[in-house]
């Protein structure tokens, strides 16, 4: 009989070390799922495309949308970037009901959001850079820069979307039309 | 010594199988750290955002998703009706109230991975403020359902479990502060057609 309780208190001396465990590993695997994810938005972007090549995340323009929950009334580009080569312009000439711009870092957090009342004249024309490169180019603005929105971002990579309202299907064209003029570029400085 | 093996095995088969499915448990639930409720509206205005918790921080990872910034807008979203009952594809709905300073809102019906529903019509099961019809006293009334109804209508098609979206664009609510006093439409059952 006593056996039989030494063994009972040993097993649940190894299921309550096991309890233990589960917490850690919770923690343990709670932090790491960032880290490891293959199904972020950064992997499945690179997936569909290039650095600096804008890529449409809506399935309006054929195929599974590339990041999932867009809203079904809006179109939705985005573009990836890397601040270690230089800082990046992005661009669309053209006016829409409504655009929304965001930039999210590696990880899928969102750093920065603007929207086209911020912008001048409702052009959005907006430059990403990392604080170091704000430093350079505000010894010498160029001419082409002044209109822009700087946008400081502390990180490396990143990836800019922007969204736009479709409010019914005759505006579909039209808002096709903007994403199709708007471009992501690197930018010499 | 086969039984120490044995008790060895049985703590790290715990550890192992509880941690990992504890996370995944956690990170399906829809309801979650960080959300407010308004009514049968729930919102997680921190999600994607750097101080969002770990949780969030998972989900965001998991999903791919890319969160709405707080100057592009915020989203609601509902699983319930008024009566606490969840909501159905099958059913006919009524959404009625006052809808918050916002520069515009659309209001979708969606599956369990918050996609708009697909309904096999040109009509998207989709609505936008600037498209609604407004009562009198500015609130609005919204039907939701498989039939047209005079109206605003909001189609929907098919069976299961089903989601109502509301979005508000470019809104003051979308900073925490603006959440405290803000009331968002009823969502009431009409009736089902099994």
């Amino acid at each position: 009989m006593r056996s039989f309780y030494a063994a009972m208190r040993r097993l649940l001396h190894a299921v309550l070390l096991g309890l233990l465990g589960a917490g850690i590993v919770h923690i343990a695997v709670l932090l790491l799922v960032p880290e490891f994810s293959e199904r972020d938005a950064w992997s499945r972007l690179s997936m569909a495309s290039d650095l600096y090549k804008m890529t449409r995340l809506d399935a309006e323009a054929g195929g599974a949308p590339v990041v999932k929950s867009v809203d079904p009334l809006f179109y939705a580009t985005a573009c990836r970037f890397d601040l270690g080569e230089g800082m990046v312009r992005i661009k669309a000439p053209g006016h829409v009901p409504f655009w929304s711009v965001s930039v999210y870092d590696r990880s899928g957090h969102n750093i920065y959001s603007f929207n086209d009342h911020t912008a001048t004249g409702g052009v959005l024309d907006a430059v990403v850079l990392t604080p170091a490169q704000m430093i350079d180019v505000r010894k010498d603005l160029p001419e082409d820069l002044q209109g822009a929105i700087f946008v400081e971002a502390p990180i490396e990579e990143g990836i800019f979307v922007i969204r736009a309202f479709v409010p019914d299907d005759s505006w579909k064209p039209i808002v096709s039309r903007f994403f199709e003029q708007s471009s992501c570029e690197l930018q010499d400085f | 010594m086969l039984k120490n093996a044995f008790l060895t095995l049985l703590s790290l088969a715990i550890a192992i199988v509880g941690g990992g499915g504890s996370v995944w448990y956690a990170l399906k639930l829809q309801d979650g750290v960080g959300a407010i409720r308004i009514g049968q509206w729930t919102a997680f205005p921190d999600i994607g955002t750097p101080s969002a918790d770990p949780y969030s921080k998972a989900r965001v990872a998991r999903e791919g998703v890319l969160a709405l910034g707080r100057a592009e807008g915020l989203s609601f979203v509902a699983e319930r009706d008024a009566g606490g009952g969840e909501l159905k594809r099958e059913c006919t709905y009524t959404i009625e109230g006052g809808f918050p300073t916002a520069r515009f809102w659309t209001l979708y019906a969606a599956d369990q991975s918050l996609g708009v529903v697909e309904t096999g019509k040109p009509r998207l099961a989709a609505l936008q403020s600037y498209g609604v019809v407004r009562q009198p006293d500015n609130s609005v009334v919204i039907s939701a359902g498989h039939h047209p109804m005079p109206g605003n209508w909001l189609l929907t098609d098919g069976f299961g479990r089903m989601y109502f979206v509301l979005t508000f664009y470019d809104t003051p609510i979308a900073s925490s502060t603006g959440l405290s006093d803000v009331s968002l439409p009823r969502i009431v059952k009409v009736g089902c057609n099994a």
